[in-house]
């Protein structure tokens, strides 16, 4: 009974839901599957009666009602029905026999709780005296209303109401208001009845002659002609994106958030909004909305305001609030991105406009990749100049859309910066690929980054950038980041052509992530917008050599900006820290666009650019910047892209780390955005065959099309994520096991991602939850592949990468330009070492669990955060093995977990703990590993120093949760090893999209998780070199074996099994 | 006529006539169809001819000898309205309840006057329930058999002369029914005789 009961219950629900939705019944189904993330509901299929809608209709209409049930032998039984299987067996309640007999028989003894009636032995049931409207949501309708009504008016027909004509009075008012359009009375008719009523009559004259000359209408060419152009250009006008999103705005389409939440605003805004509060008349409204509208978006634009680009975003803000404010919690990743890349791409690039929301963030960073790349082929300077341009004109626009999309996306800060991460990790990605890195790639890394995409590894540069930077950025967040990111750019500078296509995709990115966290850090006036955007274009003219010609045109556009350019300028070069602190975000993010700039340059303006980020860097950051650009330069190459990314996360990273405590939801958002973007690149790789050469062509090519596979295993990980939260409390699920694995990761990752969630380790996964479900409608927009990995992304980004980039960026990344480097070139070669000394060799480096999948995982991970380290500091010739598979992994965990461990190692700890707990068993076993690990980072690398202490703790918590999910570890290699596939093998792509699809749980779980991995990679940054080589080896192995499995679900599963 | 969709051997809407294995003859209109189960919904004339009200009834045709289609619908059926799942479900459970509760006074002995008069009363005050052979309206007022006005007993106020009232409507209602009925029959027997 109760099964049957419980199975009835679901059933009338979903009847009830399809019901409504008519044909969209299924589909409504399956998007509470997901959205209620649990596993059984998804798995329930409707089978049987249940597949039938008007048969679940009638069936649950009838719910409740007394029936009379004949069976095969003639007997009655009286019931009240309660309910119905999916084979059509029927439940009553309170039943019993009824005999012909007796008609007072009912006596207590002879009812029955509940009887069910199997389908096979019913042959007829008869409900009396049914009403089909009880149940009826619609009670309201005329159609409800009228069948009600007491009496026989079943058969009155509704008819229009004339509202007595006699009545002039009540007939004129009633018409009007039926057939006029308009706003209130027509003049003349107020005219005419007042006339008529009170006999007043009015001297308005409409041609309003007394104040103006009136239009003398003629059949002359000329005037013909006038009305023509006039037609035309109000067509113009009117057809113009500028004036939709106007009128859009004018129209209150506005998310919620930006009303009531967003940041205060600068004048304009505000003039806006008090038009907005006030009442317009409709026929007013275009005019008006057109001349604030324009103003508004001068504002936030500014550049953009010269640039089409910027329009597009606008509205695609303004039309997506809605989807935005969803995306925030788990798409915000994607939204933000979109808008960096748009206000960077659009300018030099025609493609974003195309796609406006989400796509255009992908699109974007592949056509400001193209226009970067060749320059850097050319040569340095044209490189430099060509970012530097880029910077000012896109930093404007980006900063709009930044402001604009942070309050709807909950001020996605941290997301803004993590696109551009991203942008730059898959840009690099491509270019590192040739170099030996590849190693690392195939580390479990890559596997996150495959399933989330691209955004993770982007991110993980960023954040190992972060981590890079951490020791300086900690005062200073902008001025952090900036040192991290001038160290990516030496490094980038050496890596050739793909790292300054990267480097320029970068600067904008920072650029955006700068301008992102100067509003977060001046939302009130948008003089404050001005000036990062400004500063931007102020600091590359001053730091980058070829950037001073840029710095003029972007002077040209505004001056506004250009005086706060030269405020810039003379902060920069007097007092970096100061200003810094204060511009915060501006500044240490035009350092680090120089920075990036210059090395994009190549050597020339590597030299300016470590100069730059000793002068933002000053106080906290000097130090790691200079220690960084010598590193840098050395991985230069194959860094270079990577560095470039890393640096756009550490710069945002620097700022959390600052502002964490003040504006740690910021930073989350930011992060996630960053990710999001990320997530997209890797895609793209994947699908290139040659990435490195030419990075940003293949990337497009491959994004649509992974794309469209993404968003199927996104909307998996969304399920997949509940399942996690559901998980957390109970580790151990087998089913699960990869959700479980996730979900704890998840709830760790949140954790440490923010620090107020700490104390409660649920309420993040419940955002993430939250998220996830968001995350799949933004998901659907984006139609395109891309968006999809962006959505997983955003996801664990969110949480994740909000407070990994802060922290991860300080000590990661050193970490990520190493091991990006290594990825991309050691992937062939890693991917066949992977193939055959995957796992033994791990377990054995790691610790002593080498069976225990989690324990490979780990080891796996910490290897790679070692390996990668190693390779910046020591040998670049060792690294690269070892970098291939930590990459992956390291990438991964950058972008994820290296947000993480960045933000706070603290939190961290104490959110693996909270959900350890189940776990501390697990980590029993990995903690004596990861401890010696940790240590061992923070010697080597004195950025890291910090974090590497604190990151081993996280190392073990995250060793922990993948111990804890075979699946998950398999899953975190396979994500590696398509993220390697991409670049080098197509067979890889093939996997991936097998991946994405049937490991699109797994994927957002090594989301998740790639937080720890992240953690993990920074705290073998700081110490574990020695470690390193072995664990690099080990980690490519398992990432290869994990890549068959992804081939086929099944596959995978069974590797899960044999490991365990 | 609707053509029928795949799977589907009766078009929504259609009149169908059928006879079952015990010999019972039903005939409505076709609501659904489930063909793996083999259930036809039927939507007939209500039993108490009430309007707004079908008898709804659920054949399996694993025992039907005979289907006849009387007529095929041309229209396509309208669209399935949403439905308020809790509120079946609180009718379910509430149904259940008086089920239980008229099945107590039965088993306790209480007069078919008497478990009338209950019904009536519920229908106007859901709080009431049996106590032995008293049925207890708010807690406040017990009627005892015979279960007339003058066995009202309780606190005086408005609560019990509103009982009361309900009581001799009640009682009012079943007069002015028996003749009624009484008038019919013997209009049936003078018809029969006649």
């Amino acid at each position: 009974m109760s099964m049957k009961q419980a199975g009835g219950n679901r059933k009338p629900g979903s009847g009830a839901g399809s019901s409504g939705a008519g044909g969209s019944g299924g589909r409504q189904n399956l998007g509470r599957g997901r959205l209620s993330v649990k596993g059984p509901s998804a798995a329930v299929v409707c089978n049987g009666v249940y597949a039938n809608m008007r048969m679940v209709h009638v069936l649950t209409s009838v719910v409740g009602t007394n029936c009379e049930l004949k069976v095969k032998s003639g007997i009655v039984y009286d019931g009240v029905f309660k309910t119905y299987s999916p084979e059509c067996d029927l439940v009553l309640d309170a039943a019993h026999r009824k005999s012909p007999g007796s008609s007072v028989g009912l006596r207590q003894e002879d009812l029955v709780e509940s009887i069910i009636f199997k389908a096979s032995d019913v042959v007829v049931v008869h409900f009396r005296d049914v009403d089909f409207n009880f149940a009826r949501k619609d009670n309201f309708t005329d159609t409800a209303v009228g069948g009600r009504i007491n009496g026989e008016h079943k058969e009155k027909d509704l008819e229009p109401w004339d509202g007595g004509r006699q009545q002039h009075v009540v007939s004129g008012s009633l018409e009007s208001l039926d057939t006029d359009v308009s706003n209130g009375w027509d003049p003349s008719d107020m005219f005419k009845y007042n006339e008529e009523q009170y006999g007043i009559k009015s001297t308005y004259d409409s041609s309003l002659s007394t104040y103006t000359v009136a239009l003398e209408r003629d059949n002359s060419e000329e005037f013909l002609k006038r009305e023509a152009r006039a037609a035309q250009l109000a067509e113009e006008i009117e057809a113009s994106s500028t004036y939709k999103s106007r009128v859009a705005l004018e129209n209150e389409e506005r998310s919620e958030e930006e009303k009531y939440t967003a940041v205060v605003r600068g004048e304009r805004e505000q003039h806006t909004l008090n038009r907005e509060n006030k009442y317009i008349p409709p026929g007013q409204r275009n005019r008006e909305g057109m001349s604030w509208g324009a103003g508004r978006q001068n504002s936030p634009r500014l550049a953009q305001s010269s640039s089409g680009p910027p329009r597009p975003g606008l509205h695609d803000y303004s039309p997506s609030s809605g989807a935005d404010q969803r995306v925030v919690n788990g798409g915000a990743t994607s939204c933000p991105s979109p808008s960096s890349r748009y206000q960077s791409g659009p300018s030099p690039l025609p493609p974003r406009a195309a796609t406006p929301t989400r796509p255009p963030s992908r699109p974007p960073s592949r056509p400001s990749r193209p226009p970067s790349h060749p320059s850097a082929h050319g040569s340095s300077a044209p490189i430099s100049t060509m970012p530097s341009r880029r910077m000012s004109s896109e930093g404007p626009p980006r900063m709009s859309p930044k402001t604009q999309r942070t309050p709807r996306t909950h001020r996605v800060p941290p997301g803004s910066r993590v696109p551009p991460g991203g942008d730059f990790m898959s840009h690099n990605a491509p270019g590192e690929v040739p170099v030996p890195p590849a190693t690392r790639s195939s580390s479990s890394g890559g596997t996150w980054s495959s399933v989330v995409s691209g955004a993770h590894r982007p991110r993980s540069p960023r954040q190992n950038s972060m981590g890079g930077a951490s020791p300086g950025p900690s005062p200073q967040t902008g001025s952090a980041s900036v040192e991290p990111v001038t160290t990516p750019m030496s490094a980038s500078s050496p890596a050739a052509a793909s790292p300054a296509p990267n480097m320029a995709a970068t600067s904008v990115e920072v650029k955006d992530s700068r301008i992102q966290e100067t509003r977060h850090n001046s939302p009130t006036a948008n003089k404050e917008n001005v000036k990062p955007l400004e500063s931007p274009p102020s600091i590359s003219r001053p730091l980058s050599k070829g950037p001073p010609s840029m710095a003029p045109d972007h002077r040209k556009q505004i001056d506004n900006l250009k005086k706060f350019s030269v405020d810039f300028r003379l902060q920069s070069s007097s007092n970096p820290d100061p200003q810094f602190q204060q511009m915060m975000t501006k500044p240490p993010r035009d350092a680090g666009e120089k920075s990036k700039e210059l090395p994009l340059d190549k050597g020339s303006e590597e030299g300016p650019v470590v100069p730059a980020g000793g002068n933002k860097p000053d106080s906290p950051g000097t130090p790691s910047s200079t220690l960084c650009p010598a590193p840098e330069q050395n991985r230069g190459p194959d860094v270079t892209s990577q560095g470039v990314q890393t640096s756009a996360p550490t710069f945002s990273g620097g700022a959390k780390l600052e502002d964490k405590e003040e504006d740690d939801p910021d930073q989350i958002r930011k992060s996630t955005l960053n990710p999001n973007a990320h997530e997209f690149k890797p895609r793209v790789y994947t699908p290139q065959p040659k990435p490195a050469t030419t990075p940003t062509p293949p990337r497009p090519q491959g994004q649509p099309s992974p794309s469209i596979m993404v968003q199927q295993p996104q909307q998996v990980y969304s399920q997949t994520v509940c399942f996690p939260q559901m998980y957390p409390l109970t580790p151990v699920s087998p089913g699960v096991q990869s959700p479980a694995m996730y979900h704890v990761q998840m709830p760790h990752m949140t954790v440490s991602q923010s620090k107020p969630y700490r104390p409660v380790p649920n309420m993040p996964q419940q955002r993430s939850d939250q998220h996830h479900p968001q995350g799949t409608p933004t998901m659907m927009h984006p139609a395109a592949g891309p968006p999809i990995v962006a959505q997983s992304p955003a996801y664990s980004a969110q949480y994740f990468t909000c407070s990994p980039q802060q922290f991860t960026s300080q000590q990661l990344m050193p970490h990520y330009q190493s091991q990006a480097q290594h990825v991309f070139s050691p992937v062939i070669q890693g991917q066949t070492r992977m193939m055959a000394p995957p796992t033994h060799g791990h377990p054995g480096q790691l610790v002593s669990s080498t069976t225990q999948y989690g324990e490979q995982t780990h080891t796996m991970y910490v290897s790679q955060g070692p390996m990668p380290q190693q390779y910046a500091h020591p040998n670049a010739t060792l690294h690269p093995q070892p970098s291939a598979t930590p990459t992956g992994q390291s990438q991964q965990g950058v972008q994820h977990s290296g947000n993480h461990p960045a933000p706070s190692p603290v939190q961290q700890h104490q959110a693996l703990h909270m959900g350890n707990q189940p776990q501390q068993q697990m980590y029993q076993a990995l903690a004596p590993t990861p401890p010696s690990m940790t240590p061992g980072p923070n010697p080597q690398s004195p950025q890291g120093s910090f974090p590497s202490a604190q990151q081993a703790v996280y190392l073990h918590p995250q060793q922990m949760q993948h111990g804890y999910n075979p699946s998950h570890m398999a899953h975190m290699q396979q994500v590696s090893s398509t993220f390697r596939s991409p670049s080098l093998h197509p067979e890889y792509i093939l996997y991936e999209q097998a991946h994405i699809q049937s490991g699109m749980v797994p994927s957002h779980h090594g989301n998740p998780g790639h937080p720890q991995m992240m953690l993990m990679a920074t705290q073998q940054q700081g110490g574990p070199q020695p470690q390193l080589p072995q664990n690099a080896l080990n980690p490519i192995p398992v990432s290869s074996t994990t890549h068959f499995s992804y081939l086929a679900h099944p596959q995978v599963q069974q590797h899960h099994q044999q490991q365990l | 006529m609707a053509a029928p969709g795949p799977g589907e051997y009766f078009s929504v809407g259609s009149h169908v006539s059928c006879l079952t294995c015990l010999g019972q003859r039903l005939q409505g209109e076709v609501v659904a169809f489930d063909y793996q189960s083999k259930m036809l919904t039927l939507k007939c004339d209500p039993s108490s001819r009430k309007p707004n009200l079908h008898d709804v009834i659920l054949i399996n045709l694993a025992y039907v000898s005979e289907v006849d289609i009387i007529n095929d619908r041309t229209e396509t059926p309208p669209p399935l309205a949403s439905l308020n799942v809790s509120k079946l479900a609180n009718r379910a459970r509430s149904e259940k309840e008086d089920k239980l509760s008229q099945a107590y006074a039965i088993s306790a002995g209480v007069s078919a006057e008497g478990q009338h008069l209950f019904q009536t009363i519920h229908k106007t005050i859901k709080d009431c329930k049996w106590q032995e052979k008293n049925i207890m309206v708010m807690d406040d007022v017990v009627i005892s058999p015979p279960y007339q006005a003058d066995n009202c007993k309780g606190k005086e106020g408005s609560a019990l002369s509103h009982v009361r009232k309900i009581v001799e409507k009640h009682f009012r209602d079943v007069e002015s029914q028996k003749q009624r009925s009484q008038a019919q029959q013997t209009q049936k027997d003078s018809s029969l005789s006649s």
